[in-house]
């Protein structure tokens, strides 16, 4: 990169951000619509492009119409600016260390032929999705609700690869790095650590997603799935596990990607929660992929409102839709389940009776009956994590 | 809890074959910059790790936010940011990229 390329016009700024004087801790629904960049990245179509490097991929609304999300839509975020571009399939190992009877180096053949091979359909989603609900602005990446999405990930089981490598009795953390590397060396690689105790079955390190390859910018040749975990710990180009027994402090683990250790997980501005924990599984959520803000749509004429719901893997009983502003609400038809773990699509048929303006509203149920807030309700966080407020679209009836 | 993961019977015959054999290459955005006081030490010393985008999609914040960000390049990821540039690009960032609030 040239240093006079920085003082050229902008031909592609496709995010920017609009000030708010919206007073403190107010949330709103996510900012909607950003323009989509005219420059497609590796095996991605063009995308909402909040950073080239890191590269920071946004999905637009229309890509949540449906329970798997295609690779070439899917989300991006990386966090280090230095992500190889070249990586030979035929070399790449995995090594193991640490507190284990054997260290071992795992070939990605050997990891296809030699261990059980299983599929898990999984969300992933950043735990900033939606950050731009927050007001006043939460620091971070302004994203709207499109740092998520749905697929079905192939792999083999993290617990069958700690057991090939045999677990030592004092074993407790699990410390996972990939390859993306920072400008200077000094500087703190992308570790995540996680408690032995929160790794089940359902953990596994993927290879395939959606039937293909992982695409290089979602961690080609191989990454770590935890269903029902925000994406934070779903490490990307996974190239080494490391099994101790104290946890390490770590810059991605103690800073970042943590909320206010209370019960509504939430604080002021002026007055901030001294206390933190890590962001961990996800809350119940939806996003109405269809149709979109400021479609017009005919009178009478029978409108399919989709979209996708999902939790940490609780399971998802309703997805409820209002089109009278939240006053009444009418079950959707859910598809038929990928997993617990997945996006259930849903579905609500419905003829517009009025003229001008109208909100639809989607409210995602659980089985434990929790249920998602309205927007203006989801209590502020410094960082912006965790918002689920109650999508909703305006359209015009014509 | 292993139910719900569908096992996949027997092995996988295919060879190892990547959708992408050669070199991928990350294209280059060039993000609307606010040219004033300040820029070049932004440039010299903020581009080095990251884009553009990434300072100006975090939307209008206060001078103690940008303060603490540029604390966290030095504490945190070690970018060797000397006082003096440390005041500068703060300037520049809270002048171009604030929101009016001193915190």
């Amino acid at each position: 990169m040239k240093r006079r390329d920085f003082f050229k016009t902008s031909i592609a700024a496709s995010a920017a951000i609009v000030g708010s004087s919206l007073s403190a801790g107010v949330t709103t629904q996510p900012v909607d619509g950003r323009k989509i960049s005219e420059v497609a990245f590796p095996e991605k179509i063009p995308m909402i492009t909040y950073s080239d490097r890191p590269p920071l991929l946004e999905s637009t609304r229309s890509a949540f119409t449906k329970s798997l999300t295609p690779n070439d839509e899917f989300f991006v975020r990386w966090h280090l600016p230095d992500i190889p571009t070249y990586i030979d399939p035929d070399a790449y190992t995995i090594k193991i260390d640490g507190l284990v009877d054997r260290e071992l180096n795992i070939s990605l053949k050997s990891l296809k032929h030699d261990f059980e091979q299983v599929e898990v359909t999984a969300v992933l989603q950043c735990g900033g999705n939606s950050r731009s609900a927050f007001h006043p602005v939460a620091g971070g990446i302004q994203w709207g609700s499109g740092a998520m999405g749905c697929a079905k990930w192939k792999g083999v089981r993290l617990s069958d690869i700690l057991d090939r490598a045999g677990l030592k009795k004092d074993a407790k953390w699990i410390g996972f790095n990939g390859k993306e590397k920072a400008a200077y060396y000094e500087s703190p690689n992308f570790i995540r650590e996680l408690h032995l105790e929160e790794l089940d079955d359902h953990v596994i390190l993927a290879y395939e997603m959606n039937g293909e390859d992982l695409p290089y910018l979602n961690g080609y040749p191989l990454r770590l799935v935890i269903p029902g975990y925000y994406s934070d710990s779903w490490v990307k180009m996974m190239s080494h596990i490391t099994v101790t027994n104290e946890y390490k402090s770590l810059f991605f683990m103690d800073t970042a990607y943590r909320i206010p250790d209370n019960d509504t997980e939430s604080e002021t501005p002026e007055n901030r929660s001294k206390t933190t924990k890590p962001i961990a599984k996800m809350n119940v959520k939806s996003v109405i992929g269809y149709p979109l803000n400021g479609a017009k749509i005919a009178h009478n004429s029978q409108l399919v409102v989709r979209g996708v719901a999902f939790d940490s893997g609780l399971g998802i009983k309703d997805v409820l839709v209002s089109v009278d502003d939240g006053v009444t609400w009418e079950s959707s038809l859910l598809d038929n389940s990928a997993g617990r773990y997945a996006f259930k699509a849903f579905r609500f048929s419905f003829k517009p009776s009025g003229y001008g303006k109208l909100n639809i509203m989607a409210k995602a149920v659980n089985r434990l009956g929790e249920e998602q807030p309205l927007a203006k309700d989801v209590l502020w966080n410094h960082g912006g994590y965790k918002y689920n407020g109650i999508d909703t679209v305006m359209v015009e009836v014509v | 809890m292993i139910k719900k993961l569908i096992v996949l019977t027997g092995l996988v015959s295919s060879t190892l074959f990547a959708q992408v054999k050669t070199d991928v290459e990350v294209p280059y955005i060039s993000y609307e910059i606010k040219m004033g006081k300040g820029f070049d030490a932004v440039n010299a010393n903020c581009l080095m790790c990251h884009s553009f985008g990434y300072i100006i999609n975090q939307g209008p914040q206060s001078r103690k936010f940008w303060d603490e960000k540029i604390n966290k390049m030095i504490v945190h990821f070690k970018a060797p940011i000397e006082k003096e540039a440390h005041e500068t690009v703060l300037n520049y960032l809270y002048k171009h990229y604030g929101n009016g609030k001193l915190k």
